[in-house]
């Protein structure tokens, strides 16, 4: 077995309400390996979106390690995670969170600008990607002009955008209906085939996660069960 | 203070309290019948304390302003009433001699007049008192300490009679008796004691013709209108006889002193009824030429008026911040609706009606302004206070007397109950328009279509649009009305009940009868209209129908029938509706202006109906455009650069003085394209200050929309920068797209900032233009030093009196004019009134050497002379010639004079009739008053106005000194007019005081003219920076404004920032981004105001009409508006750090959680 490239060690998220402590997480440890499709389910309040977000970096962990690519999450500043994040990873939310205010290709070449992409060079690489999505003749629309399902096609077009090595995607076809759901994924596992890119997706849907390599099961802030599905 | 706008203040305060009381009472019944939706809106006011604070101090500065206006204005009415009261003390009616009607002789009083005068009125009841007084200017010296008063006032009052008006008090305020004047004694005016530095026992001297008397100084008194002749001059108070002796003027008087029966302060409503009476024994005794010269009540009344004119000028120069006050709420609210719009959706799909909603709102919007217009009003008086620190120093270097803080409750009432007033107007129209949304759209949050956009683009449907557009303005009225009408027979009611009898009567007859109408009409055509009055059905019902249309007749089937069509009215109305009645509202003001109607002649030539008809049609068209399906930013931006050609050209702004005379109508649009088809052309338009800011209104909308519909294109430069310039190119892009967006409030900051700008360029460059033309060395006439010699010590050669004095003038003075002057009576010798005309005014003779020194500007020449010099040489040959100051052209005007009035002399031409035809020379008749001789002048030039801004003897017809010294008895005294060897300020300060302190005894004073113009541009920049600070305040709102936008965006896009922070953005360039876009805000505004602004300043300035025909070399105070500028960037650049920085700390995991 290749080295993971997402090490996840006795991960502990606790949300401090005021009045309450929330343990989200108690504990969690998992391995995934590089171009590993994982879903993680579980049912609401489980904690599937805290380790999603811990793990990536958007949120801080009360304890434990998580270590990307060999490095530990832990050990970089605010500025260097994000710099990290607009390099290495890409990001799919269930409410496409996609700027009202830009068109589908400004949208997509954020993560290249933020990286330092000449803008020429950014703009050339978002059309591909809009292109890969099937949405090229759509760049100049903006998102409150697109059906949801083709919104979610630019927000896995701005995700691949920078070529990232792991995608997180919380929930990406749940606003979905199941025609467009299972178009969404079919696009997924082509790229993660040949783009070999690690994906981890947090979903509700059995036939979503069966999709996947592995179906990592959690239940009140723990991991209760994996289930190696392929490969 | 008692009027505003000629309004009586009592009749505004009692409107504003109606309608507060009809705000108050809607208030309670929302409150009474929704007790939750108050509680709805009042929960939200807790939910965002930083927003709030934001919204009070948005809320609160349009009653700041107006409180402020009111509290400086009752201060500056108060303290000059103050100053006249202290000054009159108890002399009510001031008899002088008129020189106007003088039929030749001595031109004083005499003591037979004052003996008949004191006979016919001994036994009045309203009089208690009546004495004479001699008064002259002499120089007063204090030779042990060589210090002089050139011009001190010596008055002679008669002891016997000088109680009475209890003028004469020591500096403790105690009462001296006329009885311990006698002998070569005197009072001294605390003032003059001053100025000379005399006390007690201490001895003075005063020359007259040169010839020198002792005095004694008895005590030091108060100064007031008995120790100085003219209520300026120091003076010291001698008996009559003594003054009459030092004068030579046996059995003369120079005014005569009444006292009305009272006290200081209470006898004007006394004032008019005797002073008709003293006038009634004048018109008996024409021998006496005498005249009532001022009475102590129209001194109060011109105080007042100068105190109202403070509160007209700080408030008109307050609309501009007061507007984008008004700008600002609307915003809050429909940034507030934005936020709950889901929320509103949900309530409407649940069952809550539009009205709930729309209460729902007015019960928060009220809830922040009834508290903040308390704040505002309060906080105003603070301002207030402020700006009169500033103003007592102005005051104290100016007018010589100190401010004293006033305000009265009147003014402080009315400024909160305008600001309440305004605010509800402001938060129910903005309520109603929240509250018009589609059920589905909000739930979704979809956006909304174009509201433009016609759905039934026939002509038929557009006029259906209108009739319910038109049906919703009729509604609001016979709401209003209702209950305006209610609240005031409740106030009626209440008032009779604490009154007298007849009023209750009155109160309780009208009250049930209009109590009756209001209450029918508001509650009447619903229930009635639905058939549900008191569980009436069928029959029942119509009979009460019946009954009720024989009672209330068209009214109540008007508002019936606006009843009954409701439903349909409100299926119809749209945008494309509101634009018709814009058109025709439009289109109607343009008529009524141009052409009139005789009912509403108070529209007619009215330049901002007129200017802002044509606006507002123009937009109007624009909307119908998009009605019928143009483009929206094609049809808005040819419509907004129409609007900025149209208000750039010059029109609109000769428009401030005179159409017709200025362009003839060449440049008006209207007027052109009428004259084009040979239809009836508008006829005369004038405006005034207004059109200052309708002007700023109109202009900056048109420029708003034309910059926000194409903001895109606009910033392609920006976005190419951005491309350039690396790491913050990301926050570069959304820092635009954001603001390109949302037009809608990007638009409406863009606007508050605009206005407030431009009103601030406007200010400030046509002040600095103006001080700088003004008081430019065209105000010195080409002399450097003014030397005023005494009247009663006359200098006929001002270089033979200093060598007599043992200096020698030739080292310093490169040269000396005199200037003879007299006070003869003139008129025009076509003057249709004959002798009846004559008028009097200053008649200047010049020496050849004056003549030859002078760089005196003339602005019109008669035909025959081609240049200034051939009018000069005219001068110095022709003694039949003479040129006349500018402000002999000036149009009657209510603070400039009216020529048909007694008292005024006008040459009975403009300045336009001169400007654009050759004229002949024109003839006026000088009459001696004294020896009714007379010679007739030609007047061939007229001076520039600037020439009368610092020298007052400047005021004047100037001929040749021969002709004035020939004509009127060698004059009635004279001036010299240096010219320095050394042209330095320096040399002229020097040579100034050389001069008088070699002529002390003479009473001659000397200044150096360029000192003069600096004190009096020093003055003039106070109040223009006082002004200027005052417009300013509007700043604060559109930093309000941004702050607002700017917190609001943080909570708007929290899940947009955590994905931007997901994706990459570092918090820094988070805070970038926000920080750029209220920056690209702010900058657009200033940038609006500033091109806008100068553009119209330099239309102004290029105006002969608007300078007065004074020709400005137009130049932009860079160094003043960066001051501006750099305050307003850097206050709003302070205000967005902190929702920038908020805005950077959004947890992105939280943030990326909800919807």
């Amino acid at each position: 077995m290749s080295e993971a490239i997402i090490e996840i060690t006795d991960l502990v998220k606790t949300y401090d309400t005021g009045e309450v402590q929330v343990r989200a997480l108690r504990g969690v440890s998992l391995s995934v390996q590089p171009a590993e499709m994982v879903a993680i389910m579980g049912p609401s309040g489980c904690g599937k979106t805290t380790l999603l977000n811990t793990a990536s970096g958007l949120d801080d962990p009360t304890a434990g390690t998580i270590m990307i690519e060999g490095t530990d999450l832990d050990s970089l500043d605010d500025n260097t995670k994000t710099s990290y994040r607009a390099r290495r990873m890409g990001f799919i939310f269930q409410f496409y969170n996609l700027l009202p205010v830009l068109s589908s290709v400004e949208n997509v070449e954020l993560p290249l600008l933020v990286s330092g992409t000449p803008p020429s060079e950014a703009r050339e690489r978002s059309m591909a990607g809009l292109e890969r999505v099937g949405l090229a003749e759509w760049a100049d629309h903006r998102p409150g002009q697109l059906s949801g399902g083709q919104r979610q096609r630019v927000t896995i077009a701005r995700a691949l955008v920078n070529d990232p090595a792991i995608v997180w995607a919380d929930e990406p076809t749940g606003d979905l209906d199941s025609v467009t759901a299972n178009q969404i994924m079919d696009l997924l596992i082509e790229l993660n085939e040949s783009q070999g890119q690690t994906f981890v997706l947090v979903t509700h849907g059995r036939e979503i996660a069966e999709r996947c390599h592995r179906i990592v099961h959690m239940r009140d802030g723990e991991i209760e069960r994996e289930e190696q599905l392929v490969g | 203070m008692d009027s505003l706008f000629g309004i009586p203040l009592t009749s505004i305060l009692v409107a504003l309290l109606l309608a507060l009381g009809a705000i108050f009472a809607i208030l309670g019944v929302i409150a009474w019948r929704q007790p939750l939706l108050v509680r709805m809106g009042l929960r939200n006011i807790a939910r965002r304390k930083q927003q709030t604070a934001l919204i009070v101090i948005g809320l609160m500065l349009s009653t700041l302003i107006i409180s402020a206006a009111f509290a400086t204005g009752d201060t500056v009415g108060y303290s000059i009433t103050n100053e006249v009261y202290d000054q009159f003390e108890e002399a009510d009616i001031l008899i002088a001699f008129d020189g106007d009607i003088s039929e030749f002789g001595d031109r004083f009083l005499t003591d037979e007049f004052l003996e008949a005068l004191s006979a016919e009125f001994a036994d009045d009841p309203d009089i208690d008192g009546i004495t004479g007084v001699l008064a002259e200017v002499l120089p007063a010296v204090n030779l042990e300490q060589r210090l002089a008063e050139p011009n001190a006032s010596v008055i002679g009052v008669d002891p016997d009679t000088i109680d009475d008006f209890r003028g004469l008090k020591t500096l403790d305020g105690e009462l001296i008796p006329g009885s311990t004047l006698g002998g070569l004694r005197a009072y001294v005016a605390e003032d003059l004691a001053e100025e000379i530095n005399v006390g007690p026992g201490d001895r003075f001297q005063v020359f007259f013709e040169g010839q020198p008397t002792d005095f004694e100084v008895i005590d030091i008194v108060q100064s007031t209108s008995i120790t100085s002749s003219d209520g300026g001059s120091a003076g010291f108070v001698t008996s009559l006889d003594v003054a009459r002796e030092l004068t030579g003027n046996e059995g003369s008087l120079t005014a005569i002193a009444v006292s009305i029966t009272g006290g200081v302060r209470d006898t004007l409503d006394l004032n008019d009824e005797v002073a008709d009476r003293v006038e009634d024994f004048i018109a008996a005794h024409p021998e006496s030429q005498a005249d009532i010269f001022f009475t102590k009540k129209e001194a109060v009344e011109l105080a007042e008026l100068i105190g109202s004119i403070f509160v007209t000028f700080f408030l008109i120069f307050g609309l501009f911040a007061i507007a984008s006050g008004i700008l600002l709420i609307f915003m809050i609210f429909v940034m507030l609706a934005a936020e709950r719009r889901s929320e509103m959706g949900m309530a409407r799909a649940v069952g809550m009606q539009r009205l709930h909603l729309t209460e729902s709102f007015l019960a928060e919007g009220m809830a922040y302004n009834l508290g903040s217009a308390a704040v505002g009003a309060l906080l105003g008086l603070g301002v207030a206070f402020l700006l009169v620190l500033s103003l007592a120093q102005i005051f104290s270097d100016a007018l010589g007397f100190g401010i004293t803080f006033n305000f009265n409750w009147q003014g402080f009432l009315i400024a909160y109950s305008l600001g309440v007033v305004l605010t509800f107007a402001t938060v129910a129209f903005s309520s109603f328009r929240i509250a018009n949304l589609n059920i589905v759209r909000a739930i979704r949050d979809l956006p909304e279509p174009q509201p433009l956009r016609g759905a039934d683009r026939s002509i038929g449907g557009l006029l259906k649009s209108a009739v319910g557009a038109l049906w919703l303005v009729g509604w609001i009225v016979v709401l209003v009305v209702s209950a305006y009408f209610t609240i005031l027979v409740t106030v009626l009611a209440i008032v009779g009940v604490f009154g007298n009898l007849p009023l209750i009567l009155e109160a309780l007859f009208s009250g049930a009868a209009l109590m009756a109408v209001g209450a029918l009409m508001f509650f009447g055509a619903r229930t009635v209209g639905r058939g549900r009055f008191m569980d009436m059905q069928g029959w029942r019902t119509w009979v009460l129908w019946a009954l009720w249309i024989m009672v209330f007749n068209v009214v109540a089937a008007g508002v019936w029938l606006l009843q009954l069509s409701r439903g349909w009215a409100g299926r119809h109305r749209n945008a494309g509706g509101w634009a018709v009645i814009m058109l025709i509202l439009g289109a109607l003001f343009v008529w009524l202006s141009g052409w009139g109607l005789d009912a509403l002649s108070a529209f007619r030539g009215q330049a901002f109906s007129y200017t802002g008809g044509f606006t507002l049609a123009v937009l109007a068209v624009a909307m119908l455009l998009v009605y019928f399906g143009i483009n929206e930013r094609l049809s808005f931006t040819v419509a907004g650069l129409g609007l900025i050609w149209y208000w750039i050209l010059p029109l609109p702004f000769s428009l401030f003085l005179d159409l017709q005379s200025v362009v003839g109508g060449e440049l008006d649009p209207i007027d052109g394209v009428l004259r084009l088809l040979g239809l009836p052309r508008p006829g005369h338009i004038e405006g005034n200050i207004e059109m200052f800011f309708v002007s700023g209104i109109a202009i900056t909308a048109a420029a708003v929309l034309v910059i926000i519909l194409n903001a895109e294109v606009a910033l392609t430069p920006v976005r190419w920068l951005g491309g350039l310039l690396g790491g913050i190119a990301p926050a570069i892009k959304t820092a635009i797209a954001y603001p390109v967006a949302s037009k809608f409030r990007t638009g409406m900051t863009l606007a508050m900032f605009g206005l407030v700008v431009f009103s601030l360029v406007v200010m400030a460059t046509l002040n600095s233009n103006f001080t700088q033309a003004f008081l430019s060395d065209d105000a010195a006439g080409g002399f450097d030093v003014a030397v005023d010699i005494n009247p009663n010590n006359r200098v006929p050669d001002l270089r033979e009196a200093l060598r007599s004095a043992g200096y020698e003038p030739d080292a310093s003075i490169g040269g000396a004019g005199r200037l003879v002057s007299s006070y003869p009576q003139v008129r025009r010798s076509d003057d249709p009134d004959g002798d009846e005309g004559y008028e009097t005014y200053h008649l200047a003779g010049m020496d050849d050497e004056f003549i030859d020194l002078q760089r005196l500007p003339l602005e019109h020449r008669a035909a025959g002379y081609d240049s200034d010099e051939a009018v000069w040489q005219a001068l110095r040959t022709d003694p039949g010639v003479a040129v006349v100051d500018a402000t002999r052209l000036q149009e009657p005007t209510e603070f400039g004079g009216d020529p048909n009035q007694p008292g005024n002399f006008f040459l009975g031409v403009t300045d336009h009739d001169l400007r654009h035809q050759p004229w002949e020379p024109i003839p006026l008749t000088f009459r001696d008053p004294t020896s009714g001789e007379t010679v007739e002048l030609r007047i061939i030039g007229v001076l520039e106005p600037q020439v009368t801004s610092v020298i007052l003897d400047f005021f004047a017809i100037f001929t040749h000194a021969s002709t004035v010294e020939g004509y009127f008895d060698g004059g009635e005294w004279e001036g010299y007019y240096v010219v320095t060897a050394e042209a330095t300020d320096e040399a002229a300060i020097e040579t100034a005081r050389d001069i008088e302190s070699t002529l002390l005894e003479l009473g001659v004073q000397a200044s150096s003219i360029d000192k003069l113009i600096d004190d009096q541009a020093s003055t003039s920049r106070s109040f223009q920076y006082l002004f200027e600070g005052f417009m300013g305040l509007g700043l604060i709102v559109g930093i309000a404004a941004l702050g607002v936008i700017a917190f609001r965006t943080v909570v708007e896009r929290r899940q947009q920032i955590g994905m931007l922070r997901a994706i990459g953005y570092s918090r820094r360039l988070v805070a970038i981004s926000y920080f750029l876009e209220s920056s690209f805000i702010a900058l657009a505004g200033i940038a609006i105001g500033i091109t806008l602004g100068l553009a119209i300043s330099y239309n102004l300035l290029a105006s002969p009409e608007f300078t007065g025909g004074t020709e400005i070399d137009f130049q932009v105070p860079w160094a003043r508006l960066a001051v501006v500028l750099g305050v307003a960037y850097g206050a709003s650049a302070l205000m967005t750090l902190l929702p920038a920085r908020a805005a950077s700390r959004v947890a992105v995991a939280e943030a990326l959680r909800y919807e």
